[in-house]
């Protein structure tokens, strides 16, 4: 039961420091969730970041599935709920304030600094997570390639997760 | 201006939750602007504007944003479980194969392959948020000190956003007066 309750608290604290997401927290939740509370081993971290990644869904599944991996359907529906409802609320009382705002300066501001906060946040997620979870430099090699493909054309995603999957399955990552 | 009822709001946001790959917030202005036509494209924008500056998961602040809109906090609650019910379900049944299947070699490898794209999916967001800064360059300091934060000293997340936001306040309003 107590691993639930510190599921359910620790979780709820991150949701309100979850600057760009949940995509920029990856980080501090492996750390939490693999090196301080030991819920899961860096191995099934990365798989579940996968696994969120190829399903359809918001992408912060990987904390669903954490939760799953906690306590069963109790814990996924506990740790969904408390990455949820801190922001739920905050944005929720927040949403007419920022709307109604009459100086657009500081409107405009407020969103620039959030944007650049966020742009951070989710770079260094990236190169976190790359370097926990990326063991070759096949692995690299793929990254680097789905940035450019991302960056640069219009593809789907779906077709590089796809093609992910495909060379993973035959062995080259 | 449209009206929703709890249950449309539940019924569109499943949609929304149902078909995205790699992130649902394109879905989420697909299915509301371009098919529902329930909000403007400026509409649109103006509320992710804000679910992207407050904290937590974009795509719940986005269903709560427009959830209440609609039908106040009724809709919010609507709006967010129609997103993640269908979701945690895939999701959990994805997970008990996992348990069974994780051990095969051909499973591993395919693993391993979907996380090296879904890193570079979570960069190249990154990197085409970056563009629109270009305008403004100087607040390339901000992302510089985050991810010196972030990366290189490894400090937590409330430490870097607490480190990195009076810079970022600071060139914001200068930005805001230039443009």
């Amino acid at each position: 039961m107590s691993v639930l309750l510190s599921l359910f608290l620790k979780l709820s604290a991150f949701s309100l420091i979850a600057f760009g997401g949940v995509n920029a927290l990856l980080p501090s939740l492996l750390k939490l969730s693999v090196y301080q509370e030991q819920w899961i081993d860096l191995q099934t971290f990365a798989d579940y970041f996968a696994i969120a990644q190829a399903a359809p869904g918001p992408n912060f599944m990987t904390v669903t599935l954490i939760g799953w991996h906690v306590y069963g359907v109790l814990g996924a529906l506990i740790a969904t709920f408390a990455i949820a409802w801190p922001s739920s609320i905050l944005v929720y009382h927040l949403q007419r304030l920022i709307l109604g705002m009459k100086d657009v300066q500081k409107k405009k501001s407020i969103q620039y600094a959030a944007a650049a906060l966020a742009i951070g946040l989710v770079l260094s997620s990236a190169w976190q997570i790359a370097l926990q979870i990326n063991h070759s430099y096949a692995a690299y090699v793929l990254t680097i390639v789905t940035i450019g493909v991302t960056v640069l054309t219009r593809w789907h995603p779906l077709y590089l997760i796809a093609l992910g999957a495909a060379l993973g399955m035959i062995g080259v990552i | 201006m449209k009206t929703l009822t709890p249950t449309e709001l539940f019924i569109s946001f499943s949609k929304i939750g149902m078909s995205g790959f790699g992130g649902v917030l394109p879905w989420a202005r697909r299915t509301l602007v371009e098919q529902d036509k329930v909000l403007s494209s400026e509409e649109f924008s103006a509320i992710l504007g804000i679910c992207q500056i407050v904290p937590g998961p974009n795509i719940v602040n986005l269903a709560v944003c427009i959830g209440s809109r609609f039908a106040g906090a009724r809709g919010a609650l609507a709006a967010v479980l129609g997103l993640t019910l269908g979701p945690i379900c895939i999701v959990m049944l994805l997970a008990i194969l996992y348990t069974h299947y994780s051990d095969l070699e051909s499973v591993q490898g395919i693993l391993r392959g979907i996380s090296a794209v879904g890193v570079g999916l979570i960069a190249s967001t990154g990197i085409k948020m970056l563009r629109d800064e270009l305008r403004f360059p100087l607040m390339l300091l901000v992302v510089l000190v985050t991810v010196i934060a972030a990366s290189y000293y490894q400090l937590g997340l409330g430490w870097v956003v607490l480190i990195a936001s009076p810079l970022a306040w600071v060139l914001a309003q200068k930005k805001a007066r230039k443009l």
